[in-house]
Order: C-alpha cells, then structure tokens, then sequence
C-alpha cells in the first residue's frame, strides 16, 4: 500500500473507529432522535405533511453533518499541532498536500456515516410520504458538496493556528454565519439583500434545494443552479487547500 | 332643503358617480369565470382538483388572458394568502385565443397540506382590459389527519442510539479484551 493510502487508511479508520468519531456519532443520533420524537410528541407537528417533516428532519442532518465537517477540518492540523503528532506527519515521506487529501478523505466518510445514521431517522418521518428517494439522494450530495466546502475551509484555518479551540471558534462561527440568515426565516430572503445572501451562501444553497425537492417536488433543471454553485465553491476550496498545504508549518 | 341635506345629497351622487362605472365595466365584460371543486370531504394529503372555466361571451376575440389561481387561508387568527409552490398548485396558464361563445377548462390539481379551512378563486387578466375578472370564491375545509406515525417514529429513535451504544460498547470490550 503507498504511503498516502496508508495515511488515507488512517484517517478512514479514525473517522469511524475512534472514541472521538463515536462520541460524535452518538451526539447525532441523539440530536436526530429528540427532534424525532419532538416530531410525533407535539400535535401540531405531528400534523405536518410527510414531505415538510422529511424537509424539516433532513436540514437538521445536514447541519448536523456540516457540524462533524466543522470540527474534524479543525481537528486535522491544530489538533496534530496540539497533541504533539503533527511532527510526526511532518517528516514522514508524504506532502503536505496528501496529508490534507487524507484529512478531507476522512472528513467525507464522516459525512458518509451521519448520512447512513440518519437514513432510518428520515425513512420514519417520510415513508408514507413523497419524494423520501429524492431527498436522501439531494441530501447525500449537497451534504458531500457542502462537507467539502465547510470541513476544507475549517482545515484551511487549522493549517495556520496553533490551538483546536481557535481553529474550531473560527470554524464554528463561519458555520454560525452562513447558518444565521436561513434561520432568520423566508422573509429576510425576500429582500434583495436577503437574496444576495441566498446566492453567496452555500448552505442556504443546499437547503433551497432540499426545499425545492422534497417540498415543491421540482425536477432536476430546476436544481443545477444549486449544484453549479456548490460544486463550484467545492472546487475553489479544493484548490485553496491545495495551494495551503504544499508547506504546512510544525 | 338644509344645507346638511344638500351636502350629504352631493356626497352621495360622487360615491354613486365612482360606483356606477366600475360596476359598469365589471357587468360588460365578456369574460365569465368559474371554479369548481371536488365535492367529497378534503383531508391533509389528498390531491384534488379544481376546474376552472372560461367563457366568452363577447362578440369578439379575447387573446392572451392569463388565468391564476389564488388560495387564501380563513382559518380564524391565520388569515392570509397561501404559497401555492408548497402546494405544489399550477400558478398560471395562458389562453392563446377565445372565440366567442367559446369556452376553456383548465384543471389545477393541488397538494393539500394543512388542515384548515381555505378560499380558493380563478382570476383572469385581460391584457387589454384595466379591471381582472375574478370567479365567486369556493370554500372548503381541510380535515387533519396525523402524517407522522410514532408507531415508525419511536423504534427508530430510541432503537438505533441504543444500537449504536451497543455496538461502540462491544468494539470497547473487543479491544480490551485483545490488549489484556
């Protein structure tokens, strides 16, 4: 096996195996299963169409997803910084470019597992319902395309800072930032300023295709000017974190 | 006759003067629009359609009417206009041609996804007329139904964690058990 598949193998490994990834994990689960139960609990809720719940549920793993993205891009080099590890990384024959591959690698395999966890959460809310086959199939690649996005520029930071907890506040703001206007509700994004935030916001772009999908049960034209955009930031990103990490610093 | 009486006689024929010609236009149009629903009790989930209808009844051609739906929410505190996307309605069609005499059917099939009770109505532009021509307004009321089913919901919720707690439990133990 070559060196970076080793490290790639690694990474795989770390990012389902470990106390860590499990703990995170759980946490989803848990979070997936309040709203779930919060779901049938209250009557109004309860009422909801199949296809608002699955919309409703499948924004929450996204997040979630992005959360796991967030603090494992953090985690990639502040975390080897901060443990002491990242020396080791270092002078081992790989660059630093692969050592980031394999970092990303690991990150889209957690997106991989909360996606997989997440699968029966939204299959009970949305069975009986329509659109449950293309909302997991939209959720899993705006998920992936997002998980690129958001975990890169989290590893980005972590290139440059010296502690986790800087690399995961810089990391947690960005994902608070591009959260807070879908949160603010549809009538912010009415505005012309609102809109220009749903153009430039790639999680608002994932959401708007989820709602487009699931809830208004459009076809795949009307989601390309989603999936443009996210791909694109996705390849942006990529070649940011190329150009970071050719030298990455002990 | 008092100058109150002449007054409120003057403020009379100007409210009379504004109405007559609005009415006017409203009972000379041409066009006659109806709308029509199912007649069987509505329940959240189902997928109805509405018929709307057309006619003229001019002597001359009407081109380009653009006919649109429009739903209002009247249930008591929730009075609003509903997003008709979310319902997955049909926004618009546009008539090409009517001929007199003749008439056009559309259907606008709808999504029902609230309970509630709901106005519909057809409005038809004329791009060569100020006024729109809008149908009668049709009521109907939305019974709730529960969508989500705990029987599905609380297995999954409270059986995949304790699956998961099992099996990163199990993984603990395995790895114990090989380092001693």
């Amino acid at each position: 096996m070559s060196r970076v598949g080793a490290l790639l193998r690694k990474e795989l490994l770390e990012g389902v195996l470990s106390i860590r990834s499990a703990a995170l994990y759980l946490t989803s689960v848990a979070v997936l299963s309040v709203f779930a139960v919060t779901l049938v609990s209250n009557r109004e809720m309860s009422l909801l169409d199949n296809a608002q719940a699955v919309y409703l549920m499948s924004c929450i793993v996204l997040a979630m997803g992005l959360l796991v993205a967030v603090i494992r891009g953090g985690d990639s080099f502040a975390g080897e910084r901060e443990r002491q590890t990242l020396e080791l990384l270092l002078v081992a024959p790989v660059r630093g470019r692969e050592i980031a591959l394999a970092k990303l690698g690991g990150t889209l395999l957690a997106w991989v597992v909360t996606f997989v966890l997440a699968i029966p959460y939204v299959w009970a809310v949305g069975s009986t319902g329509q659109n449950l086959g293309p909302a997991l199939v939209y959720l899993f690649v705006s998920g992936a395309l997002l998980t690129l996005i958001f975990g890169g520029v989290t590893l980005i930071v972590s290139t440059r800072t010296r502690s986790l907890m800087a690399a995961l506040s810089v990391g947690l703001t960005l994902f608070l930032l591009f959260g807070s206007p879908v949160v603010l509700g549809p009538s912010l994004r009415q505005s012309s300023v609102g809109r220009i935030i749903d153009w430039v916001n790639p999680f608002a772009h994932g959401l708007n295709m989820l709602d487009s999908v699931v809830v208004d049960s459009q076809g795949i034209s009307f989601q390309l000017a989603h999936l443009g955009v996210l791909a694109g930031y996705a390849i942006v990103i990529m070649l940011w974190v190329s150009l970071t990490t050719r030298r990455v610093r002990l | 006759m008092s100058r109150g009486c002449l007054l409120s006689l003057c403020a009379a024929g100007v409210a009379l003067a504004l109405v007559v010609p609005t009415c006017h236009a409203a009972m000379q149009s041409p066009i006659l629009v109806e709308i029509h629903g199912p007649s069987e009790p509505l329940t959240m989930g189902d997928t109805p359609t509405f018929n709307g209808t057309v006619t003229n009844r001019g002597d001359w051609n009407l081109k380009g009417l653009i006919v649109y739906l429009s739903l209002v929410s009247l249930k008591p505190g929730e009075e609003r206009p509903v997003d008709l996307e979310d319902w997955s309605a049909q926004k618009a069609v546009r008539i090409d041609e009517l001929r007199p005499g003749q008439d056009n059917t559309q259907e606008w099939p709808m999504r029902l996804i609230q309970a509630g009770r709901y106005g519909v109505a057809l409005t038809v532009v004329d791009p060569n007329e100020s006024q729109p021509i809008i149908s009668d307004l049709l009521t109907f009321d939305i019974a709730s139904k529960p969508t989500l089913s705990s029987s599905r919901i609380v297995p999954v919720a409270f059986g995949e964690p304790a699956f998961l707690v099992l099996l990163v439990g199990l993984y603990w133990f395995r790895c114990r058990f090989r380092r001693s």
